[in-house]
């Protein structure tokens, strides 16, 4: 439903057509949400055996190369990287932990240079020693592995570009010592987000001589709360514990409790939720979506064990700024007035967060003025209409672009009936799921408006700001969509892209004006901010389970219930 | 013997060669489908995307990147896109499932389409006859994965009679391969009962008016033998011709939506999930594996034939 990376890519077909039926013979009930605590002290026990349903097989488990949230899920408590997230719900979740470093990296040379010491002692969970030159292997690995967020790694590292395109046979940007562990990492830029850089599994190191191919059946050893085996590519995987891994003594990185966590792959959601209903199967999981004619009736049933979490996804149309008409801010303006997004909200079955800033509610630095277009539940079609008037653009012709997937083909139909309400003359054009954001990130198509969604790839506001950011402008893969170049925005992004993950708060202010400056531009016409599922059997005990906001349901935390 | 089967390898070869080309061209003429851009994930640059493209060979001509999947194809090395697994092994490992669906589900559809098929023909016109016609008729106008998520949820979810979805191989427990595959075999074989059925019994109404089973009927033939030795035996022959079609149809990955409403992980959810990402290997592969299918399974139903009646002759 998002965008084509790190998402789960459904097996639609199947699921929508099971749930379609269902929606008939399902019974309905009350509606109460519950919301779960963050987690608390153990009431569970220790041992046993957890089965999670997952309808989108991971993209692969082998670190440097999985980049959808289902890899994400596995990878992040088997590979742990230098640094990590801290295990807890919420905003306590985007907190940067040291992870196999010693402590968070001591940044020098002007914000260009990161300096970490790896900790001693550790071992892969096939017994290896780990050494600080495992940390380079993985670098290089997930550079010639293709690793869906690559360009992360080679705009930031020196050397990492050059190493990619096989011009150099090394990064020259990182330096090891193995017996004393010290990792130096040079960059070109000095670039705040590196710390998020450096959390993902994808970075984790893995014993050197790995092959530098995708190992989708057999991942490398890691070192991490669990062992990733028996992998039956799109059937099933396991991961068992670790028995390395408790002797590391990592603060803040739970051991695990589960012995063993099976996961299977089932593509059909239906299924997928009424298992875990019955409590035949302990999770429905987080990357998956609740089949809409099941959602009543499992806030009645299981109204102690489901709730939907909030997840950095920002939902939004882009406005292409470099055609008419949306190069007209009256137009920006008109659209971002006409819709109702609590609209929005109901067509997606009450699964999305009304909103109208870039920056996800849970992210540092979304404003908490209220909408410069006015409350989420209005729409002013009549003020609207005057300002496409008032811009000569009555009877304008405008495309808009979409998937044909519930419910974003709901929501481009909704918008295309508000724009022609307000007086546009509008032509939808759906495109295959497949190829959507290629086509609309190609300036080929050069779209004038469309859906999009952008799922966090870390909890950093410059993650979202690639939207806006005019350096984002390419012919193919533009994530800047809406081709926004705004001389205020670069201005602040050169000065906010620098601030250290660890002092984003310092900063919030700063960030929250410019969002709400982007708002008030209406460079974009964001409606929404995602959930995710969080719902288990009776058998796990739902209190001590942490959701992450970064890699969604916390395995290493999970605990049968007494 | 040995003519019949050269031409009919030969054929197949060119039936194949047609096949693969056309499907490759599919994908590479679909807007936007160069795979690099899906590989290279949602924050690529220009520069990882060309590299993408030079170490998968999408940067080459059409004709040699075709000419690279075939070898790799028949070499066995050919690798998915997206997920970077060998393809032929992901076959393999879907087909006993494919294999169980489509041989269950084809032995129901082929039992249940003759005998209700003789029923109708021969009560034709009377009340039992037009029950008949309406159900063939909403058996063939009920599509598959409505009647597979109907009993999935009345028996599997609701009542419990059945699991709710996977498969269990035979040599597991063939208890629970046979409880995970009567759901499927039903949802599959309906439309097929209901169309052979009207099919069988056209032929046999057809059959019943000839010379021959007049002929049969005045030497004093008993009713039974007439209907089975005669009439069915003649009526059977274009049946098998669309049995053979179809089972081959359903084993080469035709039973999309059964497998993946059951998730059964056979061959033909592979097929959904690869044209879900636009994952051409595995396409190509399943498309090629069900043809070669077609085309064997078609060869032995005209040597079937030659059983079923003796005036046919083996030719190409």
């Amino acid at each position: 439903m998002t965008r084509p990376a790190r998402t789960s890519r459904r097996l639609a077909a199947g699921a929508a057509l099971s749930a379609l039926f269902v929606a008939f013979l399902a019974a309905c009930g009350g509606s109460s949400n519950s919301s779960n605590p963050a987690a608390s002290t153990s009431t569970g026990v220790n041992g046993g055996t957890a089965t999670i349903d997952m309808a989108s097989a991971p993209d692969s488990l082998d670190p440097q190369y999985g980049y959808t949230v289902e890899a994400g899920e596995a990878d992040w408590i088997t590979y742990t990287p230098l640094l990590t997230y801290a295990h807890a719900s919420g905003v306590a979740g985007t907190q940067v932990i040291p992870g196999l470093a010693t402590a968070l990296p001591v940044v020098s040379n002007g914000g260009k240079t990161y300096t970490l010491t790896l900790r001693s002692g550790l071992k892969f969970s096939d017994g290896t020693p780990v050494t600080a030159s495992d940390f380079t292997y993985a670098v290089e690995r997930m550079l010639k592995l293709n690793w869906g967020g690559d360009s992360f790694f080679t705009q930031t590292i020196v050397g990492a570009s050059a190493y990619l395109a096989g011009t150099a046979t090394s990064i020259s940007g990182i330096t090891t010592n193995d017996s004393t562990g010290k990792i130096t990492i040079r960059l070109t830029a000095p670039y705040g987000a590196f710390d998020n850089l450096l959390a993902f599994p994808s970075v984790a190191p893995v014993p050197a001589g790995t092959p530098f191919t995708n190992e989708p059946t057999n991942p490398p050893s890691g070192v991490g709360a669990y062992i990733i085996k028996d992998v039956i590519p799109n059937q099933s995987f396991e991961l068992v514990r670790n028995p390395l891994f408790a002797s590391f003594h990592i603060p803040g990185i739970p051991t695990g409790h589960l012995s063993t966590i099976k996961v299977n792959i089932i593509t059909n959601t239906t299924t997928e939720a009424e298992q875990v209903l019955d409590n035949q199967v302990d999770n429905f999981d987080a990357g998956d979506t609740v089949p809409a004619a099941l959602l009543s009736q499992i806030k009645s049933q299981a109204a102690d064990r489901f709730s939907l979490q909030p997840v950095e996804t920002t939902y939004y149309f882009f406005l292409n700024q470099s055609k008419a008409p949306f190069n007209n801010k009256l137009a920006r303006e008109a659209v971002n007035i006409a819709v109702n997004r609590e609209a929005f909200q109901r067509l997606a079955g009450g699964t999305i967060n009304p909103g109208c800033y870039l920056l996800a509610a849970g992210l540092v630095g979304h404003p908490t003025k209220p909408c410069p277009w006015g409350t989420l539940d209005s729409a002013d079609l009549s003020k609207a209409k005057s300002l496409i008037q008032q811009a000569h653009l009555v009877g304008a012709p405008v495309t808009v672009y979409g998937e044909q997937v519930s419910p974003v083909e709901q929501w481009v139909e909704y918008y295309a009936g508000v724009l022609k309400d307000i007086g546009f003359d509008v032509t939808i054009k759906f495109v295959d799921g497949s190829t959507y954001f290629p086509t609309v990130g190609s300036q080929t198509a050069d779209p004038q408006t469309g859906y999009s969604a952008w799922a966090e790839d870390f909890p950093n506001p410059v993650d979202f700001y690639l939207l806006v950011n005019a350096n984002s402008i390419q012919p193919v893969g533009n994530r800047n969509r809406s081709y926004v170049n705004d001389p205020h925005i670069q201005s602040e992004l050169s000065k906010l892209d620098v601030v250290p993950t660890s002092q984003l708060q310092s900063v919030a202010s700063q960030w929250s004006a410019l969002d709400y400056y982007v708002a008030s531009q209406a460079d974009e016409l964001v409606f929404g901010y995602g959930t995710a599922p969080e719902f288990f059997s009776d058998r796990i005990d739902y209190s001590t389970a942490v959701f992450s906001p970064i890699w969604f349901n916390d395995w290493s935390t999970w605990e049968l219930s007494k | 013997m040995t003519r019949f089967i050269i031409q009919r390898t030969a054929q197949m070869v060119v039936v194949l060669f047609c096949i693969s080309i056309f499907t490759f061209l599919i994908f590479q003429v679909i807007p936007n489908g160069n795979p690099a851009l899906r590989l290279a994930g949602q924050a690529a640059t220009p520069q990882t995307i060309a590299a993408i493209e030079r170490q998968w060979g999408f940067d080459k001509p059409i004709y040699v990147q075709y000419l690279d999947t075939m070898q790799k194809i028949l070499t066995g090395s050919v690798i998915s896109y997206s997920q970077q697994i060998n393809v032929l092994d992901q076959i393999k490992r879907g087909l006993p499932a494919t294999i169980s669906l489509a041989g269950g589900a084809a032995v129901i559809w082929l039992l249940f389409g003759m005998a209700l098929g003789t029923l109708s023909a021969l009560r034709a016109g009377r009340f039992s006859d037009r029950v008949l016609a309406v159900l063939s008729l909403v058996g063939i106008s009920m599509p598959s994965f409505v009647v597979a998520t109907v009993a999935l949820y009345l028996l599997a979810y609701k009542v419990h009679v059945f699991p709710l979805s996977g498969y269990v191989s035979l040599a597991q427990d063939p208890w629970q391969w046979f409880l995970h595959l009567v759901l499927p075999w039903f949802s599959l074989s309906i439309i097929y009962v209901g169309f052979y059925s009207r099919v069988l019994r056209s032929n046999m109404l057809d059959t019943l008016a000839e010379d021959y089973v007049r002929t049969a009927t005045a030497k004093g033939l008993s009713r039974r033998r007439v209907i089975v030795g005669h009439v069915l035996r003649a009526s059977l022959i274009p049946l098998m011709s669309l049995w053979g079609l179809d089972f081959a149809g359903v084993i080469g990955g035709g039973a999309i939506l059964v497998e993946v409403v059951f998730n059964l992980n056979g061959v033909g959810q592979y097929a959904a999930e690869s044209i879900q990402t636009l994952d051409v290997p595995p396409i190509l592969v399943i498309v090629m594996y069900g043809a070669f299918l077609v085309v064997v399974l078609s060869a032995m139903i005209d040597v079937l034939y030659v059983v079923l009646d003796p005036r046919v002759r083996l030719t190409a």
